[in-house]
Protein backbone atom coordinates (compact mmCIF):
# COMPACT_ATOMS: atom_id res chain seq x y z
CA UNK A 1 0.00 0.00 0.00
CA UNK A 2 1.18 3.27 -0.57
CA UNK A 3 1.72 5.94 2.21
CA UNK A 4 -0.76 8.16 0.62
CA UNK A 5 -3.17 5.86 0.40
CA UNK A 6 -2.44 4.61 4.05
CA UNK A 7 -3.34 7.78 5.48
CA UNK A 8 -6.46 8.27 3.21
CA UNK A 9 -7.13 5.23 4.49
CA UNK A 10 -6.43 6.17 8.78
CA UNK A 11 -8.11 9.78 8.04
CA UNK A 12 -11.36 7.89 7.27
CA UNK A 13 -11.48 5.88 10.55
CA UNK A 14 -14.01 7.30 13.33
CA UNK A 15 -12.40 9.47 15.91
CA UNK A 16 -10.26 8.24 19.18
CA UNK A 17 -11.98 7.77 22.45
CA UNK A 18 -11.32 10.98 24.70
CA UNK A 19 -7.73 11.49 26.55
CA UNK A 20 -8.99 11.03 29.78
CA UNK A 21 -9.72 7.59 29.24
CA UNK A 22 -6.20 6.26 30.29
CA UNK A 23 -6.67 7.70 33.83
CA UNK A 24 -9.99 6.55 34.06
CA UNK A 25 -8.86 2.80 33.09
CA UNK A 26 -6.07 2.72 35.47
CA UNK A 27 -8.34 4.12 37.80
CA UNK A 28 -11.06 1.29 37.35
CA UNK A 29 -7.71 -0.99 36.68
CA UNK A 30 -5.93 -0.04 39.88
CA UNK A 31 -9.49 -0.43 42.10
CA UNK A 32 -10.52 -4.06 40.72
CA UNK A 33 -6.82 -5.01 41.58
CA UNK A 34 -6.81 -3.34 45.62
CA UNK A 35 -9.77 -5.74 45.71
CA UNK A 36 -8.76 -8.77 45.25
CA UNK A 37 -6.15 -7.50 46.90
CA UNK A 38 -8.17 -6.36 50.11
CA UNK A 39 -9.53 -9.68 49.77
CA UNK A 40 -6.64 -12.03 50.03
CA UNK A 41 -5.39 -9.75 52.99
CA UNK A 42 -8.86 -10.29 55.09
CA UNK A 43 -9.05 -14.14 53.86
CA UNK A 44 -5.40 -14.74 54.53
CA UNK A 45 -3.47 -12.54 57.14
CA UNK A 46 -6.35 -9.69 58.93
CA UNK A 47 -6.01 -6.89 60.63
CA UNK A 48 -3.87 -6.77 64.19
CA UNK A 49 -5.87 -6.47 67.53
CA UNK A 50 -6.11 -3.41 68.52
CA UNK A 51 -5.42 -1.70 65.09
CA UNK A 52 -6.44 2.07 66.17
CA UNK A 53 -5.13 1.80 68.99
CA UNK A 54 -1.66 1.01 67.54
CA UNK A 55 -2.19 3.59 64.51
CA UNK A 56 -2.35 6.62 67.50
CA UNK A 57 1.18 5.85 67.85
CA UNK A 58 2.83 8.50 64.42
CA UNK A 59 5.97 5.80 63.92
CA UNK A 60 2.84 3.34 63.29
CA UNK A 61 1.42 5.09 61.46
CA UNK A 62 3.90 6.51 58.96
CA UNK A 63 4.24 2.51 58.67
CA UNK A 64 0.76 2.70 56.82
CA UNK A 65 1.27 6.38 55.31
CA UNK A 66 4.46 6.64 53.69
CA UNK A 67 4.17 3.65 51.56
CA UNK A 68 0.68 4.95 50.55
CA UNK A 69 2.02 7.96 49.67
CA UNK A 70 4.90 6.04 47.44
CA UNK A 71 1.97 5.00 45.76
CA UNK A 72 0.47 7.94 45.02
CA UNK A 73 3.43 9.27 43.49
CA UNK A 74 4.25 6.32 41.76
CA UNK A 75 0.75 5.98 40.44
CA UNK A 76 1.04 9.54 38.85
CA UNK A 77 4.82 8.54 37.64
CA UNK A 78 3.34 5.70 36.06
CA UNK A 79 0.39 7.30 34.26
CA UNK A 80 2.48 10.13 33.18
CA UNK A 81 4.72 7.39 31.33
CA UNK A 82 2.36 5.78 29.62
CA UNK A 83 1.79 9.06 27.64
CA UNK A 84 4.92 9.73 24.90
CA UNK A 85 7.05 12.65 26.14
CA UNK A 86 5.37 13.67 29.34
CA UNK A 87 7.81 14.65 31.64
CA UNK A 88 7.39 13.35 35.45
CA UNK A 89 6.69 16.58 36.68
CA UNK A 90 6.18 17.29 40.48
CA UNK A 91 5.60 13.76 41.27
CA UNK A 92 8.88 13.59 39.80
CA UNK A 93 10.44 15.53 42.39
CA UNK A 94 8.74 14.74 45.20
CA UNK A 95 8.40 10.93 44.92
CA UNK A 96 12.48 11.41 46.20
CA UNK A 97 10.67 12.62 49.52
CA UNK A 98 9.32 9.56 50.86
CA UNK A 99 12.67 7.36 50.73
CA UNK A 100 14.03 10.48 52.23
CA UNK A 101 11.58 10.48 55.12
CA UNK A 102 12.00 6.75 55.32
CA UNK A 103 15.73 6.88 55.59
CA UNK A 104 15.50 10.03 58.01
CA UNK A 105 12.78 7.83 60.22
CA UNK A 106 15.35 4.93 60.27
CA UNK A 107 18.00 6.97 61.29
CA UNK A 108 15.82 8.39 64.45
CA UNK A 109 15.10 4.96 65.48
CA UNK A 110 18.80 3.73 65.28
CA UNK A 111 19.50 6.64 68.13
CA UNK A 112 16.19 6.40 70.08
CA UNK A 113 16.71 2.53 70.17
CA UNK A 114 18.71 0.84 73.14
CA UNK A 115 22.05 -0.24 71.48
CA UNK A 116 21.20 -3.68 72.69
CA UNK A 117 17.73 -3.98 70.99
CA UNK A 118 18.87 -2.20 68.14
CA UNK A 119 19.67 -5.82 66.13
CA UNK A 120 16.79 -7.22 67.63
CA UNK A 121 14.11 -4.52 66.21
CA UNK A 122 15.99 -5.04 63.11
CA UNK A 123 15.93 -8.50 62.57
CA UNK A 124 12.03 -8.76 63.75
CA UNK A 125 10.66 -12.03 63.58
CA UNK A 126 8.30 -11.66 60.45
CA UNK A 127 10.82 -10.90 57.61
CA UNK A 128 9.97 -14.67 56.09
CA UNK A 129 6.20 -13.49 55.97
CA UNK A 130 6.68 -9.47 55.33
CA UNK A 131 8.81 -10.06 52.25
CA UNK A 132 6.47 -12.73 50.40
CA UNK A 133 3.20 -11.20 52.03
CA UNK A 134 3.98 -7.51 50.56
CA UNK A 135 4.94 -9.20 47.02
CA UNK A 136 1.96 -11.41 46.33
CA UNK A 137 -0.03 -8.86 47.60
CA UNK A 138 0.88 -6.08 45.17
CA UNK A 139 0.53 -8.94 42.02
CA UNK A 140 -3.34 -8.07 42.23
CA UNK A 141 -2.90 -4.10 41.93
CA UNK A 142 -0.01 -4.64 39.42
CA UNK A 143 -1.90 -6.57 36.87
CA UNK A 144 -4.75 -4.33 36.95
CA UNK A 145 -2.48 -0.97 36.08
CA UNK A 146 -0.54 -3.22 33.21
CA UNK A 147 -3.89 -4.01 31.22
CA UNK A 148 -4.62 -0.60 31.71
CA UNK A 149 -1.52 1.04 30.45
CA UNK A 150 -1.40 -1.08 27.95
CA UNK A 151 -4.47 1.08 26.56
CA UNK A 152 -1.59 3.86 26.61
CA UNK A 153 1.55 4.21 24.30
CA UNK A 154 4.40 3.50 26.96
CA UNK A 155 8.15 4.19 25.30
CA UNK A 156 10.11 3.24 27.82
CA UNK A 157 7.69 -0.34 28.88
CA UNK A 158 10.36 -1.49 31.92
CA UNK A 159 10.61 2.08 33.24
CA UNK A 160 6.81 2.11 32.78
CA UNK A 161 6.11 -1.55 34.67
CA UNK A 162 8.49 -0.56 37.60
CA UNK A 163 6.62 2.74 38.21
CA UNK A 164 3.49 0.57 38.29
CA UNK A 165 5.24 -2.42 40.73
CA UNK A 166 6.15 0.62 42.44
CA UNK A 167 3.02 2.05 42.87
CA UNK A 168 1.56 -1.53 43.56
CA UNK A 169 3.83 -2.60 46.47
CA UNK A 170 2.97 0.97 47.97
CA UNK A 171 -0.45 -0.01 48.22
CA UNK A 172 0.04 -3.49 49.15
CA UNK A 173 2.94 -2.87 51.79
CA UNK A 174 0.54 -0.48 53.39
CA UNK A 175 -2.30 -2.90 53.25
CA UNK A 176 0.06 -5.23 55.19
CA UNK A 177 0.94 -2.96 57.69
CA UNK A 178 -2.27 -3.13 58.83
CA UNK A 179 -1.04 -6.75 59.61
CA UNK A 180 2.33 -6.31 60.75
CA UNK A 181 3.04 -5.49 64.35
CA UNK A 182 6.65 -5.12 63.88
CA UNK A 183 6.21 -1.32 64.88
CA UNK A 184 10.59 -0.25 64.96
CA UNK A 185 11.59 1.68 61.57
CA UNK A 186 14.50 -0.38 62.19
CA UNK A 187 12.29 -3.50 61.24
CA UNK A 188 9.94 -1.79 58.66
CA UNK A 189 11.89 1.21 56.45
CA UNK A 190 14.26 -1.43 55.48
CA UNK A 191 12.29 -4.84 55.28
CA UNK A 192 8.93 -3.06 53.28
CA UNK A 193 11.66 -1.36 51.58
CA UNK A 194 13.48 -4.69 50.83
CA UNK A 195 9.96 -6.23 49.46
CA UNK A 196 8.51 -3.03 47.53
CA UNK A 197 12.14 -3.53 45.95
CA UNK A 198 11.00 -7.11 44.79
CA UNK A 199 7.70 -5.99 43.57
CA UNK A 200 9.09 -3.37 41.42
CA UNK A 201 11.66 -5.64 39.55
CA UNK A 202 9.06 -7.95 38.66
CA UNK A 203 6.86 -4.72 37.49
CA UNK A 204 9.44 -3.98 35.66
CA UNK A 205 10.02 -7.63 33.98
CA UNK A 206 5.97 -7.51 33.38
CA UNK A 207 6.22 -4.37 31.55
CA UNK A 208 8.62 -5.70 29.44
CA UNK A 209 6.97 -8.16 28.42
CA UNK A 210 3.01 -6.86 28.65
CA UNK A 211 3.86 -3.45 28.03
CA UNK A 212 5.27 -3.14 24.47
CA UNK A 213 3.31 -2.26 21.93
CA UNK B 1 9.95 24.06 15.27
CA UNK B 2 7.16 25.67 17.70
CA UNK B 3 5.54 27.02 15.09
CA UNK B 4 5.18 23.57 13.48
CA UNK B 5 4.82 21.60 16.79
CA UNK B 6 1.46 24.47 17.30
CA UNK B 7 0.52 24.01 13.85
CA UNK B 8 0.43 19.87 14.25
CA UNK B 9 -1.75 20.58 17.63
CA UNK B 10 -4.28 22.20 16.19
CA UNK B 11 -4.62 19.92 13.40
CA UNK B 12 -4.66 16.77 15.89
CA UNK B 13 -6.90 18.45 18.20
CA UNK B 14 -9.09 18.69 15.56
CA UNK B 15 -8.75 15.97 13.97
CA UNK B 16 -9.21 13.69 17.73
CA UNK B 17 -12.61 15.39 17.09
CA UNK B 18 -13.51 13.45 14.33
CA UNK B 19 -11.99 15.99 11.15
CA UNK B 20 -10.87 13.46 9.15
CA UNK B 21 -9.72 16.13 6.81
CA UNK B 22 -7.20 17.87 9.37
CA UNK B 23 -6.08 14.53 10.36
CA UNK B 24 -5.56 13.70 6.68
CA UNK B 25 -3.48 17.05 6.99
CA UNK B 26 -1.85 16.52 10.01
CA UNK B 27 -0.38 13.01 8.73
CA UNK B 28 0.54 14.17 5.58
CA UNK B 29 2.41 17.08 7.49
CA UNK B 30 4.88 14.67 9.45
CA UNK B 31 5.05 11.63 7.08
CA UNK B 32 8.28 13.59 5.68
CA UNK B 33 9.42 14.08 9.46
CA UNK B 34 8.87 10.18 10.52
CA UNK B 35 10.93 9.30 7.27
CA UNK B 36 13.81 11.52 8.01
CA UNK B 37 13.29 9.85 11.55
CA UNK B 38 13.28 6.25 10.41
CA UNK B 39 16.20 7.15 7.74
CA UNK B 40 18.39 8.55 10.62
CA UNK B 41 18.51 5.09 12.01
CA UNK B 42 18.31 2.76 8.87
CA UNK B 43 21.79 1.80 6.79
CA UNK B 44 19.77 0.83 3.76
CA UNK B 45 16.22 2.22 1.87
CA UNK B 46 15.09 -1.30 2.16
CA UNK B 47 11.92 -1.45 4.09
CA UNK B 48 12.21 2.07 4.96
CA UNK B 49 8.65 2.94 4.01
CA UNK B 50 6.86 -0.15 5.55
CA UNK B 51 8.19 1.11 8.86
CA UNK B 52 7.29 4.82 8.49
CA UNK B 53 3.82 3.12 7.31
CA UNK B 54 4.05 1.28 10.53
CA UNK B 55 4.44 4.71 12.34
CA UNK B 56 1.56 6.02 11.18
CA UNK B 57 -0.50 3.25 12.38
CA UNK B 58 1.29 3.53 15.48
CA UNK B 59 0.67 7.14 15.66
CA UNK B 60 -2.89 6.06 14.73
CA UNK B 61 -3.41 3.59 17.43
CA UNK B 62 -2.16 5.85 20.01
CA UNK B 63 -3.31 9.65 19.03
CA UNK B 64 -5.74 9.23 21.86
CA UNK B 65 -2.62 9.40 24.25
CA UNK B 66 -2.21 12.91 23.13
CA UNK B 67 -3.51 15.80 25.09
CA UNK B 68 -5.15 18.52 23.98
CA UNK B 69 -2.51 21.42 24.77
CA UNK B 70 0.68 18.99 25.16
CA UNK B 71 3.23 19.65 22.63
CA UNK B 72 2.90 17.76 19.75
CA UNK B 73 6.63 17.68 18.54
CA UNK B 74 7.77 15.41 21.07
CA UNK B 75 4.97 13.24 21.61
CA UNK B 76 5.25 12.35 17.78
CA UNK B 77 9.42 11.76 17.79
CA UNK B 78 8.49 9.73 21.05
CA UNK B 79 6.69 7.63 19.20
CA UNK B 80 8.64 7.52 16.08
CA UNK B 81 11.94 6.83 17.69
CA UNK B 82 10.34 4.19 19.56
CA UNK B 83 8.50 2.24 16.79
CA UNK B 84 11.51 2.74 14.61
CA UNK B 85 13.89 1.02 17.34
CA UNK B 86 11.30 -1.74 17.93
CA UNK B 87 11.12 -2.30 13.76
CA UNK B 88 14.47 -2.38 13.64
CA UNK B 89 15.14 -5.06 16.17
CA UNK B 90 12.40 -6.99 15.11
CA UNK B 91 13.49 -7.12 11.48
CA UNK B 92 17.26 -8.10 12.92
CA UNK B 93 15.63 -11.01 14.85
CA UNK B 94 13.66 -12.56 12.38
CA UNK B 95 14.89 -14.54 9.56
CA UNK B 96 17.94 -12.62 8.28
CA UNK B 97 18.43 -14.38 4.87
CA UNK B 98 18.19 -11.61 2.56
CA UNK B 99 14.92 -11.48 0.43
CA UNK B 100 16.59 -11.83 -2.68
CA UNK B 101 17.91 -14.96 -2.13
CA UNK B 102 15.01 -16.48 -1.16
CA UNK B 103 12.79 -15.41 -4.04
CA UNK B 104 13.91 -17.19 -6.16
CA UNK B 105 13.05 -20.49 -4.18
CA UNK B 106 9.67 -19.13 -3.11
CA UNK B 107 8.28 -18.82 -6.70
CA UNK B 108 8.07 -22.61 -6.69
CA UNK B 109 5.23 -21.86 -4.04
CA UNK B 110 2.31 -23.24 -6.03
CA UNK B 111 0.05 -20.45 -6.15
CA UNK B 112 -3.88 -21.60 -5.57
CA UNK B 113 -3.29 -24.17 -2.85
CA UNK B 114 -4.86 -22.28 0.03
CA UNK B 115 -6.22 -19.94 -2.42
CA UNK B 116 -8.67 -22.54 -3.88
CA UNK B 117 -10.26 -22.93 -0.67
CA UNK B 118 -13.87 -21.83 -0.69
CA UNK B 119 -13.87 -19.57 1.78
CA UNK B 120 -10.62 -17.59 -0.01
CA UNK B 121 -12.80 -14.42 0.59
CA UNK B 122 -13.94 -14.81 4.33
CA UNK B 123 -9.99 -15.99 4.87
CA UNK B 124 -8.71 -13.07 3.32
CA UNK B 125 -10.93 -10.73 5.22
CA UNK B 126 -8.71 -12.07 8.33
CA UNK B 127 -5.45 -10.55 7.03
CA UNK B 128 -4.26 -6.74 6.91
CA UNK B 129 -5.14 -5.07 3.95
CA UNK B 130 -2.26 -5.00 2.14
CA UNK B 131 -1.51 -8.74 2.25
CA UNK B 132 -4.91 -9.54 1.10
CA UNK B 133 -4.28 -7.32 -1.66
CA UNK B 134 -1.10 -9.02 -2.90
CA UNK B 135 -2.30 -12.39 -2.51
CA UNK B 136 -5.24 -11.04 -4.64
CA UNK B 137 -3.22 -9.79 -7.25
CA UNK B 138 -0.87 -12.55 -7.42
CA UNK B 139 -2.69 -16.12 -6.25
CA UNK B 140 -6.11 -14.95 -7.61
CA UNK B 141 -5.42 -12.54 -10.78
CA UNK B 142 -1.82 -14.43 -11.66
CA UNK B 143 0.01 -10.86 -11.78
CA UNK B 144 3.92 -11.35 -11.52
CA UNK B 145 5.31 -10.71 -8.38
CA UNK B 146 7.10 -7.38 -10.60
CA UNK B 147 3.76 -6.26 -11.76
CA UNK B 148 2.55 -6.24 -7.97
CA UNK B 149 5.81 -4.72 -6.85
CA UNK B 150 5.78 -1.63 -9.71
CA UNK B 151 2.10 -1.15 -8.47
CA UNK B 152 2.66 -1.34 -4.46
CA UNK B 153 6.16 0.83 -4.25
CA UNK B 154 7.41 -2.83 -3.44
CA UNK B 155 10.82 -4.89 -4.86
CA UNK B 156 9.74 -8.13 -6.90
CA UNK B 157 11.81 -10.09 -3.84
CA UNK B 158 9.22 -7.87 -1.24
CA UNK B 159 6.36 -8.88 -2.93
CA UNK B 160 7.31 -12.55 -2.84
CA UNK B 161 8.35 -12.90 0.82
CA UNK B 162 4.94 -10.98 1.72
CA UNK B 163 3.10 -13.50 -0.44
CA UNK B 164 4.55 -16.34 1.20
CA UNK B 165 4.11 -15.07 4.25
CA UNK B 166 0.13 -13.97 3.90
CA UNK B 167 -0.14 -17.90 2.55
CA UNK B 168 1.38 -19.20 5.64
CA UNK B 169 -1.10 -17.21 7.67
CA UNK B 170 -3.72 -18.07 5.58
CA UNK B 171 -3.47 -21.28 5.86
CA UNK B 172 -2.67 -21.59 9.53
CA UNK B 173 -6.19 -20.06 9.82
CA UNK B 174 -8.09 -21.82 7.49
CA UNK B 175 -6.32 -25.10 9.06
CA UNK B 176 -7.46 -23.73 12.48
CA UNK B 177 -11.17 -23.78 11.11
CA UNK B 178 -11.27 -27.08 10.19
Amino acid sequence: MKTEDLIATLAAEPAPPPAASLERRAGLGAVAGLAVTVVLFLAVLGPRANLGAALSDPVVLAKTLMPLLLALFAGALALRSARPAVPSGVPGRIVWLVPAAVGALFFWALGATEAGQRLVAFLGHSTQVCIPAITVLSLPILAGLIHAMRGGAPVHPARSGALAGLAAAGMAAAIYSLFCTEDSPLFYAVWYSVAIGVATGIGAVAGRRFLRW
Amino acid sequence: MTDRSDRWGALLGRANRGEAVAYAAFLQDVTPVIRTIVRGRSSSEFENEDIVQEVLLAIHAKRHTWREGDPVAPWLYAIARYKTADAFRRRKGAVQVPIDDLAERLADEAPGDPTAARDLGRLLEGIDERSAGIVRAVGVEGESAGEVGARMGMSEGAVRVAYHRALTRLKKMAGSKE
